[in-house]
């Protein structure tokens, strides 16, 4: 077994290797145009298709007429939802979860209609015009029903029933206690109440969903071709879906075009094209367009906090209460209470707290169903720093006097939190303090107050995130979510010396073929440019659980780590044997075996691949019980949780006629461990804090009172445009390294969005002086609470 | 390349169509509705430009007509009669753009890529209008969305490719702005 955590951060990075900011392989062909992204690939008889989808929220499907489409020329096949079902079974979502209602979703609409978008049919053709001209020759008729839409009425069952096998639309039902904070809450010499409510969102990748399935008739064999964050596991739930067993389908990933969650399903659109592939016989692909995307991927983030919260005179929190509910929409992609119960795990935040107890209730509602999008958390960050504003408030204490009053420190590690997460190789004080002094806290508190002398509406936010990253197979068992959360890698060396990696990780822009690299080559002592990175093809990989979370570096890069050592090892012992002398004394650099001597190491004359050649073509010179061969496979399962942690601090000016928010300083401190490629690190932070911004900003999913989606274009969902992105985020690196995993590394990507929407909300409520309890803060809404406050 | 010289229209929706296709004679029969960003992509093969929302938005299908930036997407294919378009592979041959190219790879101003073509179009036609600073070439990117980077390392490559300081020309990026195409 390798030694794990042994790793020291600050030390110098060689050439390629861990540490160093080195471009990415994938760059050249996306910059060239050659990438190979869905609509890119390029199959013989590819049919297209489309599918019919619900213009109602809630509707009993009378009838669908599908003979007129059937005789559209071009035509090659007509589905509804019934005739799938004897192809494609049902997804069940039914854990042993107490307070979790079971869940089955048919592949197409079945009987009724839940969602506007819902699909009712799949139209498949000889081209995409003609298949879209066909859907629209189909009739279904309707009788609509009244929809269920909002959480209250659900939960006061005043709202009608979305899934009638179950007694209501309360998916989730679930309490946490730790302590007992309805004692301290009794007795407490203050208690607040606080509010929060997130608006619904959705993910947006600039590539929409899509997939072909290729069906050979020959070989009774099913090939996938889809950008899924999950190859793997995705594999295993189409073959479910399909009836098939799993050695008759594969899955190839090719080039994604972003994810953020929203690619790690297979869904009812793939399910039903691969079995009209299946049923036809030749290839069928579909591209969902914009709206599809916009009606019928999972949304996400419509979640409600509500806290009491107990403190003392001097701000210590002693005790919170919390309340939290969302809404799943209408269909189970997953466990109910999957993103839902980490916003409860994460609100005691950095903490000292310990009495505290939340109650979650997920219901189901005609909305477009739920689903993991870039931290699904998000929230909880908002959530916690709002409640310590708000104990500042009370007080009329600074809130970065509060929260230092309650911070962890470093030398109370490991600690429990109240939501049962143990904390440990985190950095919650120094991260705060080096964020504060960064910002120049205290100076900027006083041009906040010249600024608001002079009517200026200025504001200062502060959020300090604790990021869950990498969660292992202990963190689903206790959660009682089925499945693992190890990693799995395969490291080779061929005859020729050729070197290559491959995992269960799927990149959807990460950039995971650069930063396997760079990891090989440290672990193995070969140059990162002679790294062959195979990544999404289910026939190639060992079975992993992909890219999910932010496990990338710390599951996907420490098992390529361990494997690599591994094999470094194995070449030692081959050469070692070759040269006569001891394993120990030697080095693997560059390529080439190198003697360790008291003035740094020499060339011993043998390179990787004269030992790739011992090991494949001249087995007999290998020392006694050593196979034949360079392949190493491990896997990985790491900590139940590994935690990165940051601290967020923004100015901004607020623009009374418009209601606008102009971001001023931004200063972000993180601890997020050793980092693999520091560049790829920070881009992977602006990326967040983009995405954390623009939900806690603008973009928001809007339904009319009767259900219809009224945002189904980028026009009316708008996402983050350039000129709208702030200046600068300042960063401080305060990276240590996590003592547990291999390398040191704790993955990081979410946290910048749990902060970026804390920061900000925060700062525009300080600005405004009045408690802001629902995101998004448009133009609109600002103006309304400046009304408000006047 | 799909050369379809000498076919003839097969039904009354279908049209022929002559443009220029980066730098080359194109003549195609093609239903009248198919979108230009359809017939590039699917008939041409020039599949560099990508459908980020098919509705004008995202910019990820830009590609230039007579050397304007323009949105595939949102033209019929017939619109491009008579008229030149260049897509990125027709641009590689522009120093400017290997700079360009250069210069986002070096910031890590890309992740998924599925903006990039768009994006490096849309700074292609910067450069030959004659635009003179980086920020009125960012002003012009604000309608090209990008979901990963955040924007800021796209800034940055951008601001390295133009010399703003007009006290001190060449000093500041990898070329010179002043130097003529």
């Amino acid at each position: 077994m390798t030694a794990v955590g042994d790793q020291d951060v600050r030390r110098p990075a060689l050439p390629g290797g861990i540490g160093d900011s080195v471009t990415r392989r994938e760059d050249l062909r996306l910059l060239e145009g050659n990438s190979s992204y869905l609509g890119d690939l390029r199959f013989a008889d590819l049919a297209e298709a489309v599918f019919v989808r619900s213009e109602h929220a809630h509707a009993r499907i009378r009838t669908i007429s599908t003979a007129a489409a059937r005789r559209h020329p071009g035509v090659l096949a007509v589905v509804t939802g019934p005739e799938l079902a004897e192809w494609v079974s049902p997804l069940r979502i039914a854990p042993k979860i107490e307070g979790l209602q079971p869940m089955s979703m048919p592949p197409l609409a079945t009987g009724r209609v839940r969602f506007h978008g819902d699909p009712v049919a799949i139209v498949v053709a000889t081209d995409r015009y003609v298949a879209e001209d066909a859907a629209e020759l189909v009739e279904v008729t309707y009788d609509p029903l009244p929809a269920a839409m909002d959480i209250r009425e659900s939960l006061a069952g005043t709202a009608p029933l979305v899934d009638d096998s179950l007694p209501s639309n309360v998916l989730c039902d679930q309490r946490y206690v730790n302590g007992n904070p309805a004692a301290v809450i009794e007795s407490a010499a203050q208690v607040i109440r606080v509010s929060f409510a997130q608006h619904r969102q959705t993910h947006g990748p600039l590539e929409p969903r899509g997939c072909v399935a290729v069906w050979d008739r020959s070989g009774q064999h099913l090939t996938c071709h889809t950008g899924t964050q999950v190859p793997a596991p995705y594999r295993t739930s189409m073959a479910a879906r399909l009836g098939l067993p799993e050695h008759q389908v594969s899955v190839v990933c090719p080039d994604v075009g972003g994810s953020f969650g929203q690619k790690l399903v297979a869904y009812r659109e793939d399910v039903a094209v691969a079995a009209v592939a299946r049923q036809l016989g030749r290839p069928v692909r579909w591209r969902e367009d914009r709206r599809e995307n916009l009606l019928s991927a999972l949304h996400a983030r419509e979640d409600e906090v509500d806290l009491e919260v107990a403190f003392t005179a001097e701000g210590v929190v002693q005790a919170v209460r919390a309340r939290l509910r969302s809404d799943f929409g209408a269909y189970a992609y997953f466990p109910g209470n999957y993103m839902l119960q980490v916003v409860g795990m994460m609100i005691p935040g950095p903490y000292r707290f310990q009495d505290f107890e939340y109650d979650l209730k997920v219901v189901l509602s005609n909305k477009t169903p739920a689903g993991p999008y870039r931290a699904p958390m998000a929230m909880c960050t908002w959530v916690t720093e709002g409640m310590m504003d708000a104990v500042a408030h009370a007080l009329g204490k600074d809130p970065v006097e509060v929260r230092t009053l309650n911070l962890l420190s470093e030398n109370e590690l490991p600690y429990r939190s109240a939501a049962g997460q143990v904390y440990e190789h985190i950095t919650p004080t120094t991260t705060f303090h080096r964020a504060v002094e960064a910002f120049g806290y205290e100076q900027a508190r006083v041009e906040q107050a010249k600024a608001r002398a002079e009517g200026r509406l200025v504001g200062i936010g502060v959020a300090s995130v604790v990021e869950p990253t990498t969660y292992g197979s202990a963190f689903y068992k206790l959660a009682g979510i089925p499945g693992s959360g190890h990693e799995a890698a395969l490291v080779r060396i061929a005859p020729s010396g050729a070197v290559s990696v491959s995992t269960g990780l799927m990149s959807t822009g990460q950039g995971y073929e650069t930063m396997l690299s760079q990891v090989v080559s440290e672990g193995l002592g070969v140059p990162a440019d002679t790294v062959h990175v195979l990544l999404g093809d289910t026939d190639v990989p060992p079975y992993g659980m992909g890219s999910r979370g932010s496990r990338g570096a710390t599951a996907g890069g420490g098992v390529a780590l361990l494997a690599a050592r591994d094999l470094r090892d194995k070449v030692l012992r081959i050469a070692a044997h070759r040269i006569g002398t001891d394993a120990g004394l030697l080095t693997v650099s560059g390529g080439a075996i190198h003697r360790l001597g008291p003035d740094g190491s020499e060339p011993a004359g043998l390179t990787v691949a004269d030992v790739a050649a011992i090991a494949y073509l001249d087995p007999t010179l290998l020392p006694p019980g050593v196979e034949p061969g360079l392949e190493i496979l491990r896997a990985y399962d790491p900590p139940p949780m590994t935690f990165s942690n940051s601290v967020h601090l923004c100015r901004v000016e607020i623009t009374p006629d418009r209601g606008a928010v102009r971001i001023g300083r931004y200063v972000i401190a993180e601890d997020a461990g050793r980092l693999i490629n520091p560049l790829m690190v920070e881009g992977q932070l602006h990326g967040a804090v983009a995405l954390g911004l623009a939900g806690a900003l603008q973009e928001q999913v809007v339904y009319s009172p009767e259900g219809r989606n009224l945002t189904d274009s980028f026009r009316d969902y708008p996402l983050l445009a350039l000129d709208e992105m702030v200046d600068e985020l300042e960063l401080v690196h305060c990276d240590t390294p996590n003592r547990r995993t291999p390398g040191g590394m704790k993955g990081m990507s979410e946290g910048g969005v749990m902060g970026g929407i804390a920061a900000l909300t925060l700062a525009v409520q300080d600005a405004l002086g009045t408690p802001v309890d629902q995101l998004p803060l448009t133009g609109e809404r600002i103006c309304e609470l400046l009304d408000g406050r006047a | 390349m799909t050369h379809a010289e000498g076919t003839h229209a097969s039904s009354p929706d279908e049209r022929e169509l002559a443009f220029t296709a980066n730098g080359a004679a194109v003549r195609v029969s093609t239903p009248v509705r198919k979108l230009l960003s359809d017939l590039l992509r699917d008939d041409l093969g020039l599949a560099a430009l990508q459908l980020g929302c098919e509705d004008g938005v995202c910019g990820a299908c830009t590609v230039l007509l007579d050397g304007e930036p323009v949105r595939a997407c949102t033209m019929l294919a017939v619109q491009a009669e008579g008229r030149e378009v260049a897509t990125l592979e027709g641009l590689a041959g522009d120093p400017f753009l290997r700079d360009a190219k250069r210069a986002f790879s070096e910031s890590h101003a890309l992740h998924c890529g599925f903006c990039t073509s768009g994006i490096l179009t849309t700074l292609v036609a910067c450069d030959r209008a004659g635009c003179r600073s980086s920020e009125e070439a960012l002003s012009e990117l604000s309608g090209n969305l990008c979901r990963c980077t955040g924007y800021l390392n796209i800034r940055r490559a951008v601001r390295s490719l133009w010399t703003d300081d007009e006290e001190h020309p060449g000093t500041g990026g990898p070329r010179d702005t002043g130097e003529s195409r």
